[in-house]
């Protein structure tokens, strides 16, 4: 099939293959948005300049204080484009290319994966919960949701805590499609590299919607007994091993000098020594009392 | 026979006049620092007391040391491969700076500035450590010449052993007695701090047996700390590193005794080098305690010897440095009249500092209102003395009278026959009599008295040639050194790596 569009349109063949590796991630052509924005007709949008400019060094025209830079940003929720490998201008011009030769067909061999309407059952929701917590393992070998995040409805120790918990993510992320986009070609410096080669499956996605869409309606008090179950866990813990050292150190130092001091104290008091080199101005030196200009200041 | 090197020492203390002044030399020469205000290298305590840290002998707490426990094997006490884990964030038997004192200086510039008011602005304690106000609870010497006595010197640990009436005796009136324990590092042939060390900072110098903390390779482990017994290396709480006595050594690289020997009022202290075999350290460290003193001394060689020079040179012992041996005052102290003993050899480090065992006067009695003395005789019998037997046999060795009793007695043959000598007040054949007694001759007698009363200070100290050319060409050429040093304190102690 591709083929029949290289004379036509004329780009290098390996271009198509490079999309596929490094933009679909984050973007579709005539899919709508992903973590990127739908590329379809950008070259209407931003002449082939500015995109090119873009393409190759995005931080830096970020940084630069391009305004439509600065919406892009905002839009994906705060991730910058990464620079491609093997990024040149010669290459962003091939794409741009590409681009427009897709941009013109009714339905592009880069729209992305449809994201399904069909409605969550309970069924699914199970399905979900099974996949982020690691019991049903994922197809494509990606790591289980809970090794990052935490739910609400997680045992005490709850999932990891690299990644936020996720009870509200379907809110946050504002329904259903932006968050399958999300699971589709997860952006993160943290996510991307651990789901670049081993993206979740439609099912998948399907699922783990259905059981975050399910979450999303706890209320925050839900969420802070398991942070407060956590904490109260945590002192827990603490206290115990505070004990078990201080028993497998019971015969330790506990200083010389002070109980010495007490103990003779206590015995002259008391009558038990009765030598004549005990009188209390010999006691008052040894105990420092005599030398304390400010004893009860 | 593996002849190796060791700068000793010999304390006198039937000289000490405890006036402190070897510890403030001491201290005006190497610890008056931030962070060292605390360390005395050189301390002076009296005997009963409990000395500086508090109670440093009772290793039962301190757990200081070695200790053979059945095995055929030495082990330290306080730490071990093992050990090291689960005592890394706290060690349980460091004192703690309550057991030492919290320095603390005064608020002089109160004397100029403060207010004018109705009475006399004083100069308050302040903290060395935190700057704050202090109420002063401990120094030093807390229980000099017995201050505080029903606390400090009724808990002397050498108390031990000793009956009811012994112990009574010590704070009478009319029977009280107290002497001095001026102490610095031993610089130990089995040293346990070296032991100890998990980084490996400490060593024993090869040359003259000095022991000394590598600054920069010291990790903040305190492992030396409460292995030695004698506790004699401490903490710098401002560099984060241990320090302890150098011996002096860059003052006997230039052939002066150390600080504290040089200023020593009462020429108590003696320094010199023995030979010694380092083959039999380990079978001595593992004898029994009543065979310690003999084993120790059975190490020292004889630097007359032919054999022992020929091997000595063998192990690169230079000709300077036998002769030093040969003419060691130390030597004759401790292995000719026998009469110096090492402090608490029991704790197994083989000390080599030694202690001539100090005499004391008589005791008395108060049979009735009046006092009278148990004997009439200016040199009594050494049974007699106000200081028990048993009190220096826990001090000099390990638990046994025997060595004391030998060393108490040359000490005494030798005062009357000088009295016979000089007075004339005592018969000849008496004198004679006590010197036979006490295995010893008219001319040794001489010669104890010459040593003891008459030294001079090259008698005193017999410096070694350190030969430091030696040493530092295995590192360096010894011109290149030549050109770098002197030129101020460069490789001070400080915090870091």
């Amino acid at each position: 099939m591709l083929a029949t569009f290289v004379p036509a349109v004329g780009w290098s063949q390996d271009t198509p293959d490079y999309y596929r590796q490094n933009c679909m991630n984050c973007h579709t052509i005539g899919g709508g948005r992903l973590t990127g924005p739908d590329l379809k007709d950008v070259g209407k949008r931003r002449d082939a300049e500015w995109l090119i400019g873009f393409m190759q060094n995005p931080k830096a025209v970020v940084d630069s204080g391009d305004a439509y830079a600065a919406k892009l940003v905002e839009e994906s929720r705060g991730v910058v484009m990464p620079i491609a490998p093997g990024m040149t201008r010669y290459r962003a011009e091939q794409i741009i290319k590409l681009i427009e030769a897709e941009s013109k067909l009714e339905k592009s061999q880069f729209q992305g994966v449809q994201i399904s309407n069909k409605p969550f059952t309970e069924q699914d929701r199970i399905h979900g919960r099974e996949i982020f917590l690691g019991r049903q393992k994922l197809k494509k070998g990606g790591t289980a949701c809970n090794a990052c995040h935490s739910m609400h409805d997680l045992a005490a120790l709850g999932g990891g805590r690299l990644g936020p918990d996720l009870t509200r993510v379907y809110e946050r992320l504002k329904g259903r499609k932006a968050l399958s986009a999300w699971l589709m070609a997860p952006a993160t410096e943290t996510m991307q590299p651990v789901f670049k080669n081993h993206p979740l499956e439609a099912e998948e996605i399907h699922a783990l919607a259905a059981y975050f869409e399910a979450s999303a309606s706890q209320t925050e008090a839900d969420a802070s007994v398991n942070r407060i179950a956590f904490l109260m866990m945590g002192l827990a813990v603490a206290g115990a091993i505070v004990f078990l050292f201080d028993a497998l150190w019971k015969g330790r130092f506990y200083g010389v000098r002070r109980p010495l001091l007490e103990a003779g104290v206590s015995a002259v008091h008391l009558g038990h020594k009765s030598t004549p080199a005990s009188t209390p101005s010999t006691l008052a030196a040894a105990t420092g009392e005599s030398n304390s200009p400010r004893g009860h200041s | 026979m593996q002849v190796r090197s060791q700068v000793s020492m010999v304390f006198h203390l039937d000289k000490c006049i405890g006036c402190h002044t070897c510890s403030v030399a001491c201290k005006n020469v190497w610890t008056d620092r931030k962070g060292a205000e605390y360390m005395w290298w050189n301390n002076v305590e009296t005997k009963p007391g409990t000395g500086y840290p508090t109670k440093w002998e009772d290793q039962e707490k301190y757990q200081g040391g070695f200790e053979t426990n059945g095995d055929g094997k030495l082990h330290i006490k306080s730490t071990s491969k093992t050990k090291v884990v689960p005592n890394i964030f706290h060690h349980p038997n460091m004192p703690s700076m309550d057991d030492y004192y919290e320095p603390w200086t005064y608020d002089y510039q109160n004397l100029f500035n403060a207010p004018e008011g109705s009475d006399q602005p004083t100069a308050e304690p302040i903290s060395m450590i935190d700057g704050e106000k202090i109420d002063v609870q401990s120094g030093p010497n807390w229980d000099d010449d017995l201050g505080g006595s029903p606390i400090y010197a009724e808990n002397d640990p050498n108390l031990e052993g000793l009956t009811e009436q012994q112990r009574l005796q010590l704070s009478s009136v009319e029977r009280l007695v107290f002497f001095y324990l001026p102490r610095i590092c031993n610089h130990c042939l089995n040293p346990c701090c070296v032991a100890s060390c998990p980084s490996g900072a400490l060593y024993k110098r090869g040359e003259d047996g000095i022991v000394l903390i590598d600054q920069k390779k010291c990790r903040a482990w305190r492992s030396c700390v409460s292995a030695c017994p004698y506790k004699k290396t401490y903490f710098n709480w401002f560099t984060g590193k241990s320090e302890k006595c150098i011996l002096c050594f860059p003052r006997l690289e230039t052939g002066q005794a150390p600080a504290c020997f040089h200023s020593c009022v009462g020429r108590i202290r003696y320094l010199g080098v023995l030979l010694y075999d380092a083959e039999k350290m380990e079978e001595v460290a593992k004898l029994p305690d009543d065979e310690l003193v003999e084993g120790q001394r059975s190490m020292i060689l004889d630097p007359f010897d032919p054999e022992v020079i020929a091997e000595a040179k063998k192990n690169g012992i230079s000709d300077g440095v036998i002769e030093a041996a040969q003419d060691s005052p130390v030597y004759q102290f401790v292995m000719k009249w026998k009469i110096a003993l090492p402090p608490h050899i029991e704790y197994r480090t083989l000390p080599m500092l030694f202690y001539v065992p100090p005499m004391s006067p008589v005791q008395a009695s108060k049979p009735e209102d009046t006092i009278t003395h148990n004997s009439d005789n200016l040199f009594h019998d050494i049974d007699d003395s106000r200081v028990p037997m048993k009190f220096l046999a826990n001090l000099f060795g390990a638990g046994h009278e025997g060595p004391v009793r030998y060393a108490l007695a040359k000490q005494k043959a030798v005062r009357w026959h000088r009295r016979a000598e000089t007075v004339g007040d005592i018969d000849r054949e008496t004198a004679d009599r006590m010197l036979r007694e006490a295995n010893c001759t008219r001319e040794e007698a001489e010669e104890i008295y010459k040593l003891t009363a008459l030294c001079t200070f090259e008698d005193r100290f017999v410096i070694p040639p350190m030969h430091r050319e030696q040493a530092i060409e295995m590192m360096k050429e010894p011109h290149e050194h030549r050109e770098e040093v002197g030129f101020g304190f460069v490789g001070g102690p400080r915090r870091g790596l």
